[in-house]
């Protein structure tokens, strides 16, 4: 149905896609794996129009075909949820679709057609979004269902998907896992650019692994098993094995004594919670996404203030109501989870991005000053010693770099103040297998050094891997912990039961 | 019903004209795709491109309502090469116009559209008149004080917008731009009431004192107003660029969320900037009445918001940036006067033709932002 032929394309001198074909048939469902940078993106803009080709053919239904931009695919039937979501913050939901799809000349026809589209499918898919709410105040999950609803209700007939379960939870990723199946038998063809393995194995019909731009294997999904297929990825072996703590203290580091944090809407999405973590231990707080998740990782932040309850710190006391400064000075550093939005100023250079941890800190002149030559020396020692890669200038924009590159740069800024206190809010979302065990390493070799590590994450494998010890959030309550090796059915069952 | 949305989708696609596969080398809209960086050399000349493509226009609207390109030239060089009297006088003009530049500049950089210029201009001017009127203070320090009540004016002109907005983020470009209305017809209230000029009667303050004017610098008609500006270009660069103040700020207007993560103090630095921004207003008017015309004139601000936002954003919010484009605003100005005098163009003309150069400008920012393809 979609063919592309020996499609290159290169970036200033950087050659992204080299000579790379692919193709996916009526009914299909085929992932697309590789790891950040492989190509996968670049790829399927190329597919949706966003990109031109410098060589290589597209064909659409065996007919030769160019894209002069992404309506031009729209009109051929190519629909892509990006995994940077393009919504308009200040649109409403409703308005967002129909600024991607307008069925009707009448604006109010327009609007009752594709409320009701949008209605029936989100009921189709398992989704409750409110159609007049803002696109901004939506959760990232919230945002990706709007992006996936979007492409749904044009009628797209061949669909590319690029990561559209990293934000999901469990549950909403299985859904869309079936939908798309769906989907597929209902005779639309479906791309899956993914970086979860478990997803390509079991969900699709034929498996597409990119690296550095080319196309490596193209396998059937009952010819390799997990371990096969990660080794085509990445191209060599890479085994993940639970290591856990041997110098954990007995006194607790900082504590949290039942502290109720209110959402946008006023809700207490976090009720009393109460835990502790010990310096030396990583504490992993599992749960279904929208449990408390985001107003726990604020509080800690100091970027939203708890209503009762108490934060403390031992060696320092009660900290409940100090800002996000104060709990730097504290010794508390975050690696946030959306970390183009709380982790780096994408239209800032590395070097900006990084060294404003050390500004704030004191350490680059007084606020009458800015050391910048310092500030180079860092920022280089730093991209070396956390093997920060893609920085070709220290002066080049953050948003240049790969998801992967971009984490392991907040990382390398988070850690450069030798936090005591280290939040960890779903680090390795969106990195690849190779990326993601870089900033397990890391998190690790901070606790070992004596750090406490707050790890939170929807993740079951991941907090599973990481935790010493681990909480289960639950309607904005730590519901149940547990000590490692725990198991993954307790876990769960403690994470979804409503007691 | 999905295999509504399909069947649908067909009709469309039979509908719709598909390029041949005969190849056509050329197309006549080009194909735009998204920059994934663009370097500094391409930066400048886009930048310069759309400056001269500005010119060009300038040129052709000029020769349009019949100045002929060869006299306009003469008039640059009658401006720019006739003796020091026109240079002196150009440099004067640059002064109050670069400082407002900066005014506007600062403000920009915290993502504050400062538009209420005009009225902090106002009442920072007629702070510093109260203090020259009223003789407060020694002799000696009376020109520190009215630069010290011009700040304050200016901040206390601008103090209003700036919690409104911060505080109710209540967009600042209507509640600037109103008050200046209340700031002139303060300045009226006042000129054609209690400080109407005694001598004369006409509605302009009286005259400053000679300890209540810039000192003259001994060159043409120059007063320290110029030496003033350039002192403040040269301190706001310094806080912009090799200052933590102007390193944070940065990131206040490209991520202030990001900003708040980190621990910076994004409303304490929104804060510091729009009072800077405040009081070198206030200095604007300060150095036009105690540099420039030596009273306070009932129009001695206008225009100098229109100019203020052109400078600053012709010239990139940069203050060196600024500086310089002043200068050519100042050169712009005095030819426009000329050609008034000699070709009887109104004053709108010059207007347009600044008017020209944001356009272009504004319009290089797309350039910057996509590739374009001709070949397909």
């Amino acid at each position: 149905m979609l063919e592309i032929n020996s499609v290159s394309k290169s970036f200033g001198g950087f050659q992204a896609l080299d000579r790379t074909d692919f193709d996916v048939k009526i009914g299909e469902v085929h992932a697309l794996l590789g790891e950040n940078g492989a190509g996968k993106s670049t790829l399927m803009n190329v597919a949706c129009g966003l990109y031109a080709p410098d060589s290589g053919t597209l064909k659409v239904n065996n007919r030769l075909t160019t894209f002069n931009g992404p309506q031009d695919a729209a009109a051929e039937g190519i629909g892509m949820v990006h995994q940077h979501f393009k919504l308009v913050a200040s649109f409403s939901v409703l308005e967002n679709i129909m600024l991607f799809f307008n069925p009707d000349s009448s604006y109010g026809k327009s609007k009752e057609i594709v409320a009701s589209k949008a209605k029936t499918l989100a009921k189709d898919l398992g989704f409750f979004i409110d159609l007049e709410s803002r696109a901004g105040s939506l959760s990232i999950a919230d945002q990706q269902k709007v992006e996936i609803l979007k492409v749904l209700i044009a009628g797209a007939q061949i669909i590319i998907l690029d990561e559209p379960t990293a934000v999901l939870s469990e549950n909403e990723g299985a859904n869309l896992m079936r939908l798309i199946r769906k989907l597929a038998t209902a005779g639309t063809a479906i791309i899956l650019v993914t970086h979860k393995i478990r997803e390509a194995l079991d969900h699709c019909d034929r498996i597409t692994v990119m690296r550095s731009g080319k196309k490596v294997h193209e396998v059937l999904p009952n010819n390799v098993d997990g371990a096969s297929l990660t080794k085509l990825i990445v191209g060599e072996n890479i085994i993940s094995t639970t290591q856990y703590s041997s110098n954990k203290s007995d006194i607790p580091l900082i504590q949290f004594k039942g502290i109720t944090v209110l959402d946008e809407r006023g809700r207490k999405s976090l009720s009393r919670a109460s835990f502790q973590v010990c310096s030396g231990e990583i504490y992993g707080i599992a749960g279904v996404g929208g449990n408390g998740q985001n107003e726990l990782a604020a509080a800690i932040m100091g970027l939203k203030k708890p209503i009762e309850g108490n934060i403390e710190i031992t060696g320092i006391g009660d900290v409940t109501l100090d800002t996000a400064i104060k709990r730097r000075r504290d010794g508390i550093s975050s690696i946030p989870v959306d970390r183009y939005l709380h982790g780096l100023a994408g239209k800032q250079t590395v070097l900006e991005n990084y060294s404003i941890a050390a500004a704030m800190r004191g350490e680059l002149g007084s606020w009458l000053q800015f050391n910048k030559n310092l500030a180079k020396s860092k920022v280089k020692e730093a991209i070396i010693k956390f093997d920060v890669q893609g920085v070709n200038n220290i002066n080049q924009r953050a948003s240049l770099l790969s998801g992967g590159n971009a984490q392991k740069l907040v990382i390398a800024r988070e850690f450069s103040g030798k936090p005591k206190i280290i939040l960890a809010h779903s680090p390795s979302r969106g990195l690849d297998v190779r990326a993601g065990a870089a900033v397990h390493d890391r998190l690790r070799a901070a606790r070992n050094d004596g750090a406490a590590v707050i790890l939170i994450s929807e993740d079951l494998d991941e907090i599973l891997l990481m935790s010493d010890r681990i909480g289960v959030l639950n309607r904005g309550q730590i519901s149940a912990e547990f000590d490692a090796p725990a198991t993954r059915s307790d876990i769960g069952q403690a994470m979804v039961s409503h007691a | 019903m999905l295999r509504k949305f399909t069947e649908k989708n067909n009709a469309i696609m039979s509908d719709t004209n598909y390029p041949s596969d005969k190849k056509r080398d050329f197309q006549i809209i080009p194909r735009l795709e998204v920059r994934q960086n663009s370097p500094e050399w391409l930066r400048f000349l886009i930048y310069t491109i759309s400056l001269l493509v500005g010119c060009v226009c300038a040129v052709l609207v000029m020769y349009w309502v019949g100045i002929n390109p060869a006299d306009l030239i003469q008039e640059i060089s009658i401006l720019l090469f006739s003796g020091t009297r026109t240079i002196g006088a150009i440099l004067a003009q640059t002064a109050p116009l670069m400082i407002a530049g900066l005014a506007t500049a600062v403000a920009f950089r915290a993502n504050f559209w400062n538009v209420g210029l005009e009225g902090q201009m106002i009442v920072g001017t007629i702070f510093a008149t109260f203090i020259a009127i009223h003789d407060v203070g020694p002799d000696s320090v009376r020109l520190v004080l009215m630069a010290v009540a011009a700040m304050l004016g200016g901040i206390i002109w601008i103090a209003p917008a700036g919690f409104l907005k911060l505080k109710l983020g209540i967009n600042e470009v209507i509640t600037t731009l109103l008050l200046n209305y209340i700031a002139f017809n303060l300045l009226l209230h006042l000129l054609f009431g209690a400080w109407k000029d005694p001598v004369s009667g006409f509605p302009h303050s009286a005259q400053f004192d000679l300890v209540e004017r810039l000192p003259k610098l001994g060159w043409e008609n120059l007063t320290y107003a110029l030496p003033l500006a350039v002192f403040l270009v040269l301190l706001v660069w310094w806080i912009l660029s090799f200052s933590r103040v102007g390193y944070l700020l940065s990131f206040v207007s490209s991520n202030p969320t990001m900003a708040k993560a980190v621990g910076a103090p994004v409303l304490g630095l929104s804060i510091t900037a729009i009072i800077m921004s405040g009081a070198i207003g206030g200095l604007t008017g300060f150095a036009i009445a105690s540099g420039l015309e030596f009273r306070m004139t009932r129009d001695f601000f206008s225009g100098f918001l229109f100019s203020g936002v052109l400078i600053a954003f012709l010239g990139r919010n940069h203050p060196i940036g600024v500086g310089i484009v002043a200068l050519f605003m100042a050169i712009l100005v005095l030819l426009g006067q000329s050609l008034q005098v000699f070709y009887q163009v109104p004053f709108a003309l010059i207007q347009l033709i600044q008017a020209i150069f944001i356009i272009c400008v504004a319009a290089s920012e797309f350039f910057l932002t996509y590739r374009m393809h001709w070949r397909n």
